[in-house]
């Protein structure tokens, strides 16, 4: 294993992780903090915070870089919206961030799950805002709408990587129908942030990051993340370098430049990380 | 009274990991919170808190050692 770069890390305090997997295993529920093998799940958690992937742990996709299992999944559960607005009531979330393993079993791709838990954390927990980080859903539209039509305060989803590393990163995925799902999405409802996010490290030039800034920039979108992409085992997908604390600043500066609303780069920076904060920043753009 | 600092288990595969590094010598105080040692795993390094307050009294393992999720790390010295 190569030498971890100084910045690369995090606090770890197990009562307070203990307390939030406590939590979770009571209502069934799953994070991506977890099954992601997230680096901040040990800052969120003891923040009481977390991610919530709805829609089972167990996903159709084999996205090389990602560590949740692939497999089989089981039918949605009935109970989980509910669950998850009980969840985030007892953690005192003022922002609920959902995704989901990615369901090309289900007809709609858990479109109407999603809308569900959206409904229900607004019933428990009034005020408190929610973004969806959903999958493409196979560019369905019919799909699509029904999560537009729950209005999160945020829709995101995530492009992952530069156009040349789509189809090694992500197979089962694509550039250009992640980018049609953005623009797609805040066409439909321009007041909706939507937001995407890229890891480096895959092997991805400056130049290809560049393009990937205008293609993301040009579907409307409003805010954008970049992280380190962190290599979870010897199987996935190799790991070409450890971009610094200064590159990540570089990047946000041009991402800015180019007019992204709200930009995260930092080597530590997820797509949910400090999500409220971000919000927070583009408060008043909804 | 003693109590053990056990070796987390960070995801829910890992079964042992390397302790690269102690934060805190034998003698030291320690505030629960303070992070105590660091383990490296595919990802980061995490630095691992103490979860009480006491004094250092025992380090079990060396820096580079590997050792079994949930076996003891240290023994605290708490009041």
């Amino acid at each position: 294993m190569e030498k971890k770069p100084e910045w690369l890390k995090v606090r770890y305090n197990q009562d307070a992780v203990n307390e939030v997997a406590a939590l979770m295993r009571d209502l069934k529920l799953n994070t991506v903090c977890k099954e992601a093998n997230c680096p901040n799940l040990g800052e969120c958690y003891r923040k009481h915070t977390s991610t919530f992937m709805i829609l089972g742990s167990v996903c159709t996709r084999n996205c090389r870089f990602c560590n949740v299992t692939t497999g089989h999944p089981l039918p949605p559960d009935p109970e989980e919206p509910m669950h998850v607005a009980q969840a985030a009531k007892r953690l005192g979330l003022r922002h609920v961030v959902l995704t989901c393993s990615t369901r090309d079993d289900l007809p709609d791709g858990g479109a109407e799950q999603f809308a569900k838990t959206v409904r229900a954390i607004r019933e428990v927990c009034p005020g408190t805002t929610v973004e969806t980080l959903i999958s493409d859903m196979q560019m369905n539209t019919d799909a699509l709408d029904v999560v537009i039509a729950a209005h999160p305060e945020v829709l995101n989803h995530n492009v992952e990587t530069v156009k040349e590393l789509q189809a090694a990163v992500r197979p089962k995925a694509g550039y250009e129908r992640s980018l049609a799902v953005l623009r797609y999405c805040k066409e439909k409802d321009p007041t909706l942030l939507t937001k995407t996010g890229f890891m480096v490290g895959l092997g991805e030039t400056d130049e290809q990051i560049d393009r990937l800034m205008d293609d993301i920039l040009a579907t409307g979108c409003d805010i954008l993340t970049i992280g380190q992409y962190l290599q979870p085992s010897p199987k996935h997908y190799p790991l070409a370098r450890y971009a610094t604390p200064e590159d990540f600043a570089r990047y946000k500066e041009l991402a800015l430049s180019k007019g992204f609303r709200h930009v995260a780069s930092a080597p530590l920076a997820r797509s949910s990380y400090k999500a409220w904060e971000v919000l927070e920043d583009t408060h008043d753009l909804y | 009274m003693e109590k053990e600092l056990t070796m987390p288990k960070l995801r829910p595969e890992m079964k042992d990991g390397v302790l690269c590094a102690w934060l805190k010598e034998e003698g030291d105080m320690v505030t629960a919170g303070e992070p105590l040692f660091e383990i490296e795993t595919d990802k980061v390094v995490n630095q691992i808190e103490a979860t009480e307050s006491g004094v250092l009294k025992k380090q079990l393992f060396e820096e580079g050692d590997t050792v079994d999720v949930e076996a003891p790390v240290a023994i605290l010295e708490t009041k």
